[in-house]
């Protein structure tokens, strides 16, 4: 505990003291004004770093928010007088709401398109600055004056450290954010989009949350510019100045303040560095160096791809020759930026801070905070009394993809506390099915009743909200987190903290419980040893089983189980077998699809039998599997292949 | 204002559109193939022109010069898939969207600093003297653009549908693993499609050169406009990409008339992000099914 | 005709596959079967280079192809219908069929002439696709793509095919024919390996077979050795 708080707040706090200390012995007011710089940049790339690390989407609009930010503060002030603190929430708030906005359609795109629509953005801005000339003065400029704070008058020292504890406020509320349920859910989402919404955190709302926040961060970071500078242009702000944030949050490394930082240092002092030719020259060589023993390190372990390897030693090569032969440097600014960010994204890709935090976990090891004792299972996954009516109810569901009719026409009725089996043939469309119930497909007709009551449709997040729960036939567990953390993010109901207060760093109460509820969510499936272990390196098996812990987390009416038995040795399907009876003892009602005949005989009350899309048999399970025309479409028997129905697909299986 | 003003900027405007319906068509082709699009396409456009002008500096005819830019614009296509798509695609990450960029930055400072920042004009044979069509002028180099623009996408679809390797190009853009099972090499696909895509870039920037003149930026404020034609038409409808293109240079045109000249760019940015919101597949877009 | 030795094969870090092996003889059927997950496709996948295997030898000819890329296997002769049919959904049957052909036709001009004879023998064989070849394939119903994916696999003029699962997610009627089918092409010659759920009716037309279990070969047999196995009987034959 204290070695952990000695390592890593004692560096954080170490940081901040000795940049607060360096104006007090170097009086030049130009490391000031870089040392101011490297502060503003810093909130800046932290914000940044919300989408590009932790939404791992490429946004190209930051430096259209850190204008935006600049204009709302130089407009209050010089038109209304507006104050430093105001003027400084002001244009948080305004990039915040802005970036909402702009959020709300550029989310729902991925990759490209996101990126076209921030930069569209950002475009939209430097015109919109450019052409409202009564307001913004237009491509002469805007000129402020930094007002005084609380009556005091900034010297350019008081402003620094004004920058600095802002950049402080930013990084512990960030680093509290992220340690509480909204950096899992971040993290959840990169990693699968589908379970993150079928667990119920909504994958949407999170990106749009995420996305405003980095932007409000934006604005603030463009308020102080405006008071650094006094001065602002709309030409300020334009792609080049995009290019060169996504140069700082990439090279310090993403998903990482300390990256954003290291960045933020880069990005404020590249110019100095290009025009001074023997700090360049010196620094191409030592890049090169870098390049080389990296690459061949790579190439002899084998490690890297020979492209990997040897286009960043080609790239700073470049550089290095280009470093002795050019004498205008700073005219090849871009060149120079391009073939740095080439070398780093290609040879570097978690940047320098994320290379140099696995060397340094290596030589230190933290231990993580202990875990608290599991919580009772009562306290968990209350008992539930059956209801006498039925739970579930589908009537004549169809989905069609093109031509093909993989759900052709469903009834089916799941009874209050119930294990329910679903078997048929592969591609009878039984994935399909629960596909549907539990949203991720829309039904091309039919419907569906949770309780009597119809169940959203086509939205993994409002069905899984509406009770039901479910685990994947492929396995779609967030692989970038541990067991726990995997359970925790589909935890229901507690989280109740608001966002501001989680922010201030008070929400580690309910973060204490919430380990301890998943914790005996965990043991309940045999994996209260595994809490700490990272999902990569888990077995096969336990992966099955954290997938059933993570659905009982949504505490759910419903609980789809696809496959759960698929790909298991026999041990752990007889495990398997005992957990599912376990949690059916808690009274919870199972839809199970299942393949073993010999699981589906012992666990379930009800069997339903699916062929071509559609019903063919219904019953207890000795009864279904006499039933002919099971016996003929799906087990097998002599003189198989007769039986009706109509031509199907289902989601393939993987085997 | 009378009519025929308002009809002669919209038809120069739709003409104008046509440049960024290929722009973006050329978007398409490697989206098709790979699920990629070249950030740094505006960059291949400039550096194409710059070095057909070269070469018609050296003394070249200029209908000896088209067909070496075109050349050029291709292999420009092929170093951009080399050095930025290809191991993104390889590890299945989507560095590419950077790397783009970053190899468009280079281009562009590299033109920067080869043939400097001044804007030039580019000379061409085809007479720039209006004729009136339906009592609208139009000139010969804009019936070259709208000409060229037709002839060039025309012939890649006749490509596209007529021959064993196009239909390979559909292939693999439909389910890449099931065309490697018919020996189609996915990765020699995703080349050519690059490549094509140089190669209507550098139609783009000689099309386009001779009515706004070759410099660095040439080409930054019409990117821009080929993305929103793209992402607004979709990425996977070549007819929408023309129809969208040519209604968003017209309004443009007009927007320029009525609002002012600085708002320009406004119509597409506004267009794309409105277009977005309703529907995020595009317009002429296909709508994606989601497997677990 | 195919020799597969001790292969090792997954997805990321799962391995699948854990040592299979087994031998294909030129004109013969081979089946294998097995539970869901057993690694069925996983083993062809691996042996088409869909995906890279990690450890062992795939001999097509006695030629080493393991580690290839799929369309490299592909030119050399080597057919597979993959699971789930992966027809081309926005080409019609014919185009679909034709780029069967991708490996020796002619790549630009004239392939639809040089086509013409073996396209006429799948239209023979199929002549449901005959009248819907003009269709898009994304179109036509599971059946009909099942064998439009048969067929393009035979437009290779491959020497070996693979096919997984041709019966998945079809009618009986529908599963039927393509059984017939796959006994027409077996008494003109062709080599095949054959993936199916309906262990019987593989059975029925397989001069050899495996059974996979977690990613290895647990039984292998003709199919009167192993109808007379009891675990076999037990878990795959009902």
């Amino acid at each position: 505990m204290l070695k952990r708080l000695l390592l890593v707040r004692g560096t954080e706090i170490l940081l901040f003291a000795l940049l607060a200390a360096i104006p007090l012995a170097a009086r030049s007011p130009y490391a000031l004004g870089l040392l101011t710089l490297l502060a503003i940049y810093g909130i800046l790339l932290i914000g940044l770093d919300v989408t590009v690390g932790y939404l791992g989407q490429v946004n190209l609009g930051q430096a259209a928010f850190l204008g935006l930010g600049a204009y709302t503060a130089g407009i209050l002030t010089t038109r209304w007088g507006v104050g430093i603190p105001m003027s400084l929430l002001a244009a948080g708030a305004v990039c915040t709401a802005i970036g909402a906005l702009l959020a709300l359609p550029a989310l729902r795109l991925e990759g490209p398109q996101f990126a076209l629509a921030t930069l569209s953005f950002l475009a939209l801005t430097t015109t919109t600055l450019t052409e409202l000339e009564w307001l913004t003065n237009g491509s002469q400029g805007l000129s402020l004056v930094r007002p005084p704070l609380l009556g005091v008058t900034l010297t350019p020292r008081l402003f620094f450290w004004l920058c600095l504890a802002l950049l402080g406020v930013v990084w512990v509320a960030m680093r509290n954010l992220l340690s509480s349920q909204w950096g899992r859910a971040f993290e959840a989402l990169r990693d699968s989009p589908i379970a993150t919404d079928a667990m119920g955190v909504g994958t949407y709302r999170h990106k749009v949350a995420a996305f405003a926040f980095g932007s409000g961060l934006g604005g603030v970071a463009g308020a102080l510019y405006a008071f650094n500078f006094e001065y602002l242009q709309p030409q300020s702000y334009v792609y080049e100045l995009t290019v060169v944030l996504l140069l700082g949050v990439v090279l310090g490394g993403r998903k990482s303040l300390w990256g954003a930082f290291v960045g933020a240092t880069l990005v404020a002092l590249l110019p100095n560095l290009l025009s001074n030719p023997a700090l360049f020259r010196a620094f191409a060589v030592a890049g090169f160096a870098m390049a080389l023993v990296a690459g061949v390190r790579g190439l002899v372990r084998r490690s890297t791809r020979p492209f990997q390897a040897l286009a960043p030693v080609v790239a700073m090569g470049v550089l290095v020759l280009g470093s002795f032969l050019e004498k205008n440097t700073e005219d090849w600014r871009k060149g120079i930026f391009a073939l740095m960010l080439f070398s780093v994204v290609v040879g570097l890709p978690e940047g320098l801070m994320g290379f140099a935090a696995k060397a340094l976990a290596r030589l230190f090891r933290v231990e993580p905070p202990s875990l608290p004792p599991a919580a009772a299972l009562d306290e968990v996954l209350p008992a539930m009394t059956a209801g006498a009516g039925p739970l579930l109810e589908v009537r004549g569901l169809q989905r069609h993809f093109g031509g093909v009719r993989a759900v052709d026409g469903v009834d089916l009725t799941v009874r209050d506390g119930t294990i329910h089996g679903l078997i048929g043939p592969n591609g009878s469309g039984k994935s399909t099915l629960v596909n549907v119930v539990s949203g991720l497909y829309t039904p091309t007709a039919g419907e569906i009743l949770l309780r009597g009551v119809p169940l959203p449709r086509g939205s993994l997040f409002k069905a899984a909200q509406a009770g039901v729960a479910r685990t994947f036939q492929n396995l779609q567990l967030f692989s970038g987190m541990t067991a726990l953390e995997n359970v925790m993010v589909a935890l229901r109901g507690a989280y109740r903290t608001p966002l501001p207060l989680v922010l201030a760093g008070l929400g580690r109460t309910e973060e204490r419980r919430a380990q301890a509820q998943a914790l005996a969510l965990l043991e309940l499936v045999g994996l209260g040893g595994e809490a700490r272990t990272p999902v990569k390196d888990l077995t096969y098996g336990a992966q099955r089983f954290l997938e059933m812990a993570r659905a009982l987390a949504r505490k759910p009416e419903l609980l789809v189980l696809d496959e759960p038995a698929a790909g298991l040795a026999h041990p752990d399907v007889v495990r398997q077998v005992e957990v599912i009876r376990r949690i059916h003892a808690r009274g919870l009602t199972i839809v199970l699809i299942e393949h073993h005949m010999d699981v589906v005989t012992e666990l379930c009350d009800v069997v339903t039998v699916l062929d071509g899309g559609r019903v063919i048999a219904e019953g207890r399970p000795d009864q279904v599997k006499r039933h002919p025309r099971v016996i003929a479409a799906y087990l097998g028997h002599p003189g198989t292949e007769a039986g009706e129905a109509g031509p199907a697909e289902g989601a393939p299986a993987v085997s | 204002m009378p009519f025929s003003i308002v009809a002669q900027i919209a038809v120069s405007g739709a003409l104008m559109g046509l440049v960024y319906a290929l722009v973006a068509y050329g978007f398409q082709l490697t989206y098709a193939t790979s699920k990629s699009i070249n950030f740094g396409q505006g960059e291949l456009v400039m550096v194409s022109a710059f070095v057909s002008l070269t070469l018609i500096n050296t003394g070249l005819p200029y209908w000896a010069v088209v067909p070496l830019g075109l050349l050029f614009g291709a292999l420009l296509g092929l170093v951009v898939e080399r050095t930025a798509v290809r191991l993104a695609l390889e590890q299945k990450s989507e560095g590419w969207i950077l790397l783009s960029i970053i190899v468009g930055l280079f281009f562009f400072s590299a033109a920067e600093n080869i043939w400097g920042r001044d804007d030039r004009p580019f000379p061409t044979p085809i007479p720039s003297a209006p004729i009136r069509i339906l009592g609208v002028e139009v000139t010969g180099l804009e019936i070259s653009v709208l000409v060229g623009v037709l002839a060039i996408m025309g012939i890649i679809e006749v490509f596209k549908r007529k021959t064993l390797m196009g239909k390979a190009f559909e292939a693999v853009s439909a389910d890449s693993d099931a065309a490697r099972l018919m020996g189609v090499s996915a990765s020699h696909t995703v080349m050519l499609s690059y490549a094509l895509s140089g190669l209507v870039a550098a139609v783009a920037g000689i099309l386009v050169s001779p009515i706004t003149t070759v410099g660095p930026t040439m080409a930054s404020a019409m990117i821009l406009k080929a993305f929103s034609v793209a992402v607004v038409a979709g990425l996977d409808s070549g007819f929408g990409v023309v129809l969208v293109g040519v209604v968003l240079g017209a309004l443009e045109g007009l927007a320029s008339l009525y609002i002012g000249s600085g708002w320009r760019e406004a119509p597409g940015l506004v267009l794309l992000i409105l277009a977005l919101a309703v529907r995020p597949t595009g317009v002429f877009g296909k709508s994606v099914i989601r497997k677990v | 005709m195919l020799i597969v030795k001790d292969l090792h094969a997954g997805y990321g870090l799962s391995e699948v596959l854990v040592g299979t092996s087994l031998t294909v003889k030129a004109g013969t059927v081979v089946a294998l079967i097995g539970a869901n997950g057993a690694g069925k496709t996983t083993t062809m996948r691996a042996i088409s280079g869909l995906i890279t295997p990690t450890r062992g030898e795939v001999l097509l000819d006695g030629k080493p192809v393991q580690g290839l890329d799929a369309s490299r296997v592909a030119r050399l002769g080597l057919a597979h219908s993959p699971e789930g049919r992966k027809v081309f959904a926005p080409l019609s049957a014919e185009d679909n069929l034709l780029l069967g052909g991708f490996r020796w036709l002619p790549r630009y001009f004239g392939f639809r002439k040089k086509a013409a004879g073996d396209l006429a023998r799948v239209y023979d064989l199929f002549p449901r696709l005959a009248e819907r070849r003009h269709q898009l394939a994304g179109t036509l119903s599971g059946g009909e793509q099942q064998m439009l994916a048969i067929g393009r696999a035979l437009m290779s003029r491959p020497k070996l095919m693979l096919l997984d699962e041709p019966s998945m997610g079809l009618a009986p009627v529908i599963v039927q024919e393509v059984f017939r089918t796959i006994r027409r092409l077996k008494a003109e010659g062709m080599t095949m390996l054959l993936v199916e759920q309906f262990a019987r009716a593989a059975l029925e037309v397989a001069d050899h077979a495996y059974v996979m279990e977690r990613g290895r070969i647990v039984v292998e047999g003709t199919p009167a050795e192993l109808g007379r196995d009891e675990r076999v009987l037990a878990a795959y034959l009902g």
